[in-house]
């Protein structure tokens, strides 16, 4: 079974959902998106602000039903109002600010808060939340306060919250927009270790695309659909696509890109410093 | 700086205080609170006084984090002592102060007055330093559970003190900010009258406002994520239970009232 | 003495001197900035980069040590701690969260009139500054917070920029945008650096973002300046900034390496650009054979 399916998924945000005033007229955030993930994977949502990933996140946890199309989370159908909770503890959801998804002042009864709300046994909680703090290694901070941690701790805390609710899916929207890069680092090691070592499946919403780069499969959401998917290789090597709507891509890959333009037989899905070195030093040795 | 203020004054540590039941700690807390109100003579305040150095002492509260909640309270503390001063006219007269005479009586009442203010803090202090805030919201919320069926929202008082508390220090570093940005910009806000400064309050106000209200969308959000009000009944990881100690001091705690009604109605 | 803009001498600062959460956040720096150098202060969290620039807008006072802009003393004279806040602007990082007023010419013209500046002067100095942070005319009278992010941001950057300051320095000015909003901001910061001559300094943890516009790089680690120098000369040192955590471009990496296996090529390239061009050079001889 796959972990997410959407077929033509239209959203528009209407009078009441808008956040800002300049969305206050019907605004379609999303034309018609077919995405589908198996469960397991890695997968990356790459796309500048306001291409409708955030809003295409927001879905998966039923936080928005969906104006037209279909949208299926581990089997749950999205537009079925009842089914709303199953959605929410199949697919767990950590948000950009780190400050404002805590809820308690104190660590380990913030990562309680989840398994709380389930109705879950005292002595279970217990359990899953000390598994949970060792999981995202936090371990020694569960007494303290969160806002004495740093922004990457932050994170994990809020990784560890959904964890304790156990999951299979993890949505992930933005979760370093906010961070610097060492807990940027933090946070995305955390989370490839939960999907190769726990399977569970991963979905990162991101605009940065070293962190793409090391997922299974990427969809790049532009205007409220998807134009790209692919492996990282497939997606990247697409350079000027890529740079047309605003995005990165790895330094090496531009590189690559630039000298094949000038003639030079160089691969141009190079993503990595060491197959740039490799690829130049067999280049360098024909000479 | 702001940030370095401590929410509520706990005073961590591993004591015997400490590890009680707060449910129980805030009912001995206010039936000592009681008992000052029943004492008569100056015996009645020394056995208190003893019994609390006594919860101090196994708190191992310094007593220097104690009295400095009487120390916020001296102004009220002199407001009680001359009003109680002035407020006993029909007595031995020591000395007239204009309209008013200050009467051995009145002296008497106003020392009484302020002997039983400075206990009922210190007693209330000891509550508050041995019991993290968390841990008052909990306890605050199980001893109100029971008036949840007449329609008292026990687990949403709770809750919002939590999150208050929870939000208070990230809202006072993002004050800060604010003020240090708009003080960059030219802002002044230490001169002028009272009016120019109320005016000058806006540029920091509006920031923090908006910035509060988004917190508060994200964070209902956040919470809705991760199953709130999935139903009204929600468990608890840490399931407040009487133990060994509690009954302990619950035994001491009588032993005191015991004492303190036999002495009243025997001697 | 005119020609250099801040000097800064034995700086220390300790919070909360004298208490058990003591924590000296800068250790004695010193260093001048010249008149119209486009700086780039490098380091993680935590190593004092924030510290620092509140003193240059004396929003800190120094524990020990002075701060001079122009040969004076910021804080010899406490009346004139104003003065030399619009002379170095300081943009606070996330600056749109400090937005207020009903309209964008009103929350830019902040600054300007508590300067006391006249309606003339502030009409023109709003309009200039919200030109070169590409602000168009027809959002002068909408509210700030219909901005779009960016946008909000480049609004509240024309805020300090209207105050006219000699220096202005700008705290993670790209934190949370994405790329495409990155590159504008940073674009229309060179620009400011080159149309006004304003001398920059950008507080940055990402290597990448900086490399590009500087001419200068301080790299701060643990209160102290640990490197400071052209950004080929801190480049050179990649192996040492990856040991204090901080990131060098990818392409750097690359070079590095290939000069491991023996390949001629400069250690210190830091952008695309460069290294197209090298590697060009290097490689077009394989075409031809």
């Amino acid at each position: 079974m796959d972990m997410v399916k959407s077929e033509k998924l239209k959203y528009e945000y209407t009078f009441e959902t808008a956040i800002d005033e300049e969305e206050r007229e019907p605004l379609v955030a999303l034309k018609g998106v077919d995405i589908t993930i198996e469960k397991g994977m890695f997968v990356a949502i790459l796309g500048r602000n306001g291409s409708g990933k955030s809003t295409f996140a927001k879905h998966l946890n039923a936080l928005l039903t969906p104006t037209e199309g279909t949208l299926f989370v581990n089997g749950y159908d999205c537009t079925q109002e009842e089914l709303i909770y199953k959605i929410r503890k199949s697919a767990g959801m950590v948000f950009q600010n780190p400050d404002n998804q805590l809820v308690s002042t104190i660590v380990e009864e913030d990562i309680a808060f989840g398994p709380e709300n389930l109705c879950i046994e005292s002595s279970e909680i217990r359990k899953r939340v000390d598994r949970a703090l060792k999981t995202v290694n936090m371990t020694e901070y569960a007494r303290y306060a969160p806002n004495k941690l740093s922004g990457g701790q932050k994170q994990r805390i809020a990784i560890a919250g959904i964890l304790a609710m156990e999951p299979e899916c993890i949505v992930l929207d933005e979760p370093t927009a906010m961070l610097d890069p060492e807990g940027r680092k933090e946070v995305i090691d955390t989370v490839m270790e939960l999907n190769k070592e726990k399977g569970i499946t991963i979905i990162l919403i991101t605009h940065y695309m070293e962190e793409a780069i090391k997922a299974d499969k990427i969809f790049v959401m532009d205007g409220g659909t998807v134009i790209m998917e692919g492996t990282p290789k497939e997606v990247f090597s697409q350079v000027e696509k890529l740079k047309g709507i605003g995005l990165d891509v790895p330094q090496v890959t531009e590189v690559a890109y630039r000298l094949r333009k000038r003639g030079i037989d160089i691969p141009q899905d190079i993503l990595s410093i060491e197959e740039m070195v490799c690829t130049i030093c067999q280049l360098k040795s024909k000479i | 700086m702001l940030r370095d203020i401590t929410l509520g004054q706990y005073y961590p540590s591993d004591s015997r205080v400490h590890h009680l039941d707060p449910r129980l700690k805030i009912i001995l807390t206010l039936a000592y609170i009681v008992s000052l109100f029943f004492v008569k003579d100056y015996w009645g305040y020394v056995y208190c006084a003893v019994i609390l150095g006594l919860v101090i002492h196994i708190s191992r509260v310094p007593a220097k984090f104690v009295f400095k909640g009487i120390k916020a309270l001296i102004v009220i503390l002199i407001f009680t002592a001359v009003l109680n001063i002035f407020s006993y006219p029909d007595g031995t007269a020591l000395a007239h102060v204009g309209l008013f005479t200050i009467t051995i009586e009145g002296i008497q009442i106003a020392i009484k007055m302020c002997i039983r203010l400075i206990l009922l803090v210190s007693g209330a202090s000891i509550l508050t330093l041995t019991t993290s805030p968390i841990q008052l919201t909990d306890a605050i919320e199980r001893i109100l559970n029971p008036f949840k069926k007449a329609g008292l929202p026990s687990h949403e008082i709770a809750m919002m003190m939590s999150i208050a508390l929870r939000f208070i220090p990230t809202l006072m570093d993002e004050t800060d900010k604010i003020i240090k940005a708009q003080q960059a910009r030219g802002a002044d806000f230490e001169t002028g009258n009272l009016l120019q400064r109320a005016k000058s309050l806006i540029p920091i106000l509006i920031p923090l406002f908006i910035s509060a209200f988004r917190r508060a969308d994200e964070l209902a959000m956040a919470m809705e994520a991760r199953c709130y009000g999935i139903s009204t009944e929600r468990t608890r990881m840490n399931e407040l239970a009487l133990g060994q100690e509690d009954f302990r001091a619950i035994g001491a705690a009588v032993l005191y009232g015991a004492i303190f009604v036999a002495v009243r109605l025997f001697l | 003495m005119y020609d250099m803009s801040i000097k800064v001498e034995n700086l220390t600062h300790t919070y909360n001197s004298g208490t058990a959460f003591e924590k000296k956040a800068i250790d004695d720096l010193s260093f001048e900035i010249k008149d119209g150098d486009f700086v780039g202060l490098i380091g993680h969290t935590g190593s004092g980069k924030s510290t620092l620039i509140q003193h240059f807008n004396a929003l800190l006072a120094p524990t020990s040590g002075k701060i001079y802009f122009n040969g004076e003393d910021i804080n010899a004279d406490k009346t004139k701690l104003k003065h030399f806040r619009t002379k170095i602007g300081l943009v606070f990082q996330y600056p749109e969260y400090q937005l207020f007023e009903t309209t964008v010419f009103a929350d830019v013209a902040f600054g300007p009139k508590n300067m006391g500046l006249s309606e003339e002067e502030i009409e023109s100095r709003v309009k200039e500054a919200l030109t070169i942070v590409g602000i168009d005319e027809s959002v002068y009278e909408s509210s700030p917070f219909e901005l779009s992010g960016g946008q909000k941001r480049r609004a509240a950057i024309a805020g300090v920029l209207a105050m006219k300051p000699e220096v202005i320095i700008l705290d993670e000015p790209t934190a949370g945008l994405d790329p495409k909003g990155r590159d504008e901001i940073l674009n229309e910061i060179a620009k400011m650096h080159k149309i006004l001559g304003i001398t920059v300094i950008l507080v940055s943890h990402s290597m990448e973002d900086v490399a590009k516009y500087v001419n200068r790089i301080i790299v701060m680690h643990n209160g102290k300046i640990k490197y400071s120098g052209t950004p080929e000369e801190i480049f050179g040192k990649a192996e040492e900034l990856v040991e204090i955590g901080l990131d060098v471009p990818q392409i750097t990496h690359v070079f590095k390496e290939l000069k491991a296996q023996g390949i001629d090529v400069p250690d210190n390239i830091f952008t695309v650009d460069e290294a197209e061009k090298v590697l060009y050079d290097l490689l077009k001889q394989v075409e031809k054979c």
